[in-house]
């Protein structure tokens, strides 16, 4: 389990996070949901090891996070590969790191869950689209078979049939593979799909959190509410009598 | 004026992206144009833009990227003025500050060159000036991208309040058939450079006829919940 208690990071004078403190179980799904600037993807970098924390702690069951080498999937997903490796090699980068064997049965097990065609793989990162790209991506996170994986706004490069096929094919292969996801996104609509709690973060603070359905049907803060009402005057949510 | 233009078409690297397409625009009224990425939206945008130019009609445009519509090396206050001197309207603080604090750039320094400002605040600084005017067509393409989803929901109530009445036509160009489907009147798909699909809104969202539309209607949104 992740454990995220009363962790406060600093930048500069000012603190981007602030008493910070959630919980999330192997095999379930969070989502930090807020503004540009809330200061989600710095949670990410802090879960990561990658943003110091000038108070609080995060584990993975009681141990650093980064012992256990949780995976990350990035927002611009043809931004996360090296443009001059073929996408097999940055796939296959996480089992190198960690001296892991290549596990061809995996790889193709993976890659049909994705709907990844093997010959994809021997491509550059220009010379596919981007929502392939976005699954090879996903592929490179979980060819490793890390407990947890943190998602930054996965879906917001693709477009709106391919975020809803991708976010689906996500959740099968979590249902596979049990992983625990924590998924960083502006789309009120995609946690409330997918989500079993929310955590809704402004301007570094946790402001209200809980699980999905509650948090849909009845917000609790000003901010809440605002939030579920743009994503139904958006059509990310619709009301049907 | 109704916009009606012929065989609008576009080629590029030998390669056609929009086949000759044929387009009707009453005035007023609210057009969205919808499809995957890739689809030709933005092209059949660019191409109906500088035809209308040449035809004499007023259009305003919101590209994709504000990089389109801001000069790196120019003030905000310059494309401001700029703004208010092509369509003739006399400089007015009161008018400027109503629709910067509508979209919540009323913070926003206009002595700075557009990258002073964050990405989601130059994108509403274009549609604020895309607002100034009534011109003969509205080109709005994919205008909440880089908003944040409140935001975005007030720059769209916005534009209701602006259109509602006018003559001023919409044409809304997203990937996102939830955005569109309650803001426009007529939907037009597109699919391989193609318009596959042209239809009031209501008959296409409940009867899509093409596999392009039939997909963009079974991905409208992601839960219906009940009131």
């Amino acid at each position: 389990m992740l454990t995220v208690e009363n962790v406060a990071v600093r930048r500069a004078n000012t603190l981007a996070l602030e008493g910070i403190t959630l919980s999330l179980a192997q095999g379930r799904t969070l989502a930090v949901v807020g503004e540009s600037g809330a200061g989600k993807s710095t949670l990410i970098g802090a879960i990561l090891g990658l943003v110091p924390c000038a108070a609080g702690e995060i584990a993975w069951a009681g141990e650093p996070v980064r012992t256990y080498r949780p995976s990350l999937v990035m927002q611009e997903p043809r931004r996360a590969f090296n443009p001059r490796l073929s996408l097999r090699r940055s796939v296959c980068e996480p089992l190198v790191a960690q001296g892991l064997p290549r596990d061809e049965a995996r790889l193709s097990r993976l890659c049909q869950g994705l709907e990844i065609q093997p010959d994809l793989l021997d491509r550059l990162p220009s010379q596919v689209s981007i929502g392939q790209a976005q699954r090879v991506g996903i592929l490179r996170a979980l060819i490793a078979s890390p407990p947890l994986v943190l998602f930054d706004e996965p879906l917001s490069a693709l477009d709106a049939v391919t975020q809803k096929h991708t976010a689906r094919l996500i959740a099968e292969l979590q249902s596979e593979e049990g992983f625990a996801a924590l998924i960083v996104t502006h789309d009120l609509g995609y946690a409330a799909a997918y989500a079993d709690e929310i955590a809704v973060l402004k301007a570094g603070k946790i402001v209200e959190g809980g699980p999905t359905a509650a948090f849909i049907d009845r917000p609790q803060t000003e901010y809440g509410k605002s939030l579920r009402n743009a994503a139904f005057a958006l059509g990310a949510l619709e009301q049907v009598a | 004026m109704t916009i009606m233009v012929r065989g609008l078409s576009a080629e590029r690297s030998g390669r056609t992206i929009l086949y000759p397409t044929d387009l009707d625009i009453k005035p007023g009224e609210r057009v969205g144009l919808v499809g995957a990425s890739g689809s030709g939206k933005s092209t059949l945008g660019h191409m109906l833009i500088d035809t209308l130019l040449a035809q004499g009609h007023s259009v305003a445009h919101v590209p994709q990227s504000p990089d389109e519509a801001l000069d790196p090396l120019r003030s905000m206050r310059f494309h401001w003025q700029e703004a208010e001197q092509a369509l003739r309207l006399p400089a007015d603080t009161d008018r400027r500050m109503a629709l910067f604090e509508a979209l919540r750039i009323e913070g926003g320094d206009l002595s700075k060159r557009p990258w002073g400002w964050s990405r989601g605040m130059q994108q509403r600084f274009v549609i604020a000036m895309a607002l100034l005017g009534t011109p003969d067509l509205l080109v709005m393409d994919e205008p909440t991208s880089a908003l944040d989803p409140v935001v975005a929901a007030q720059m769209m109530a916005l534009l209701d309040d602006y259109l509602a009445g006018g003559s001023t036509a919409l044409m809304l160009i997203t990937h996102d058939l939830g955005l569109a489907a309650r803001r426009v009147s007529r939907l037009m798909v597109m699919d391989a450079g193609r318009v596959v699909e042209d239809a009031p809104s209501e008959r296409l969202l409940t009867a899509p006829q093409t596999q392009a539309a039939q997909s963009l209607c079974a991905h409208r949104n992601w839960m219906k919940l009940p009131c």
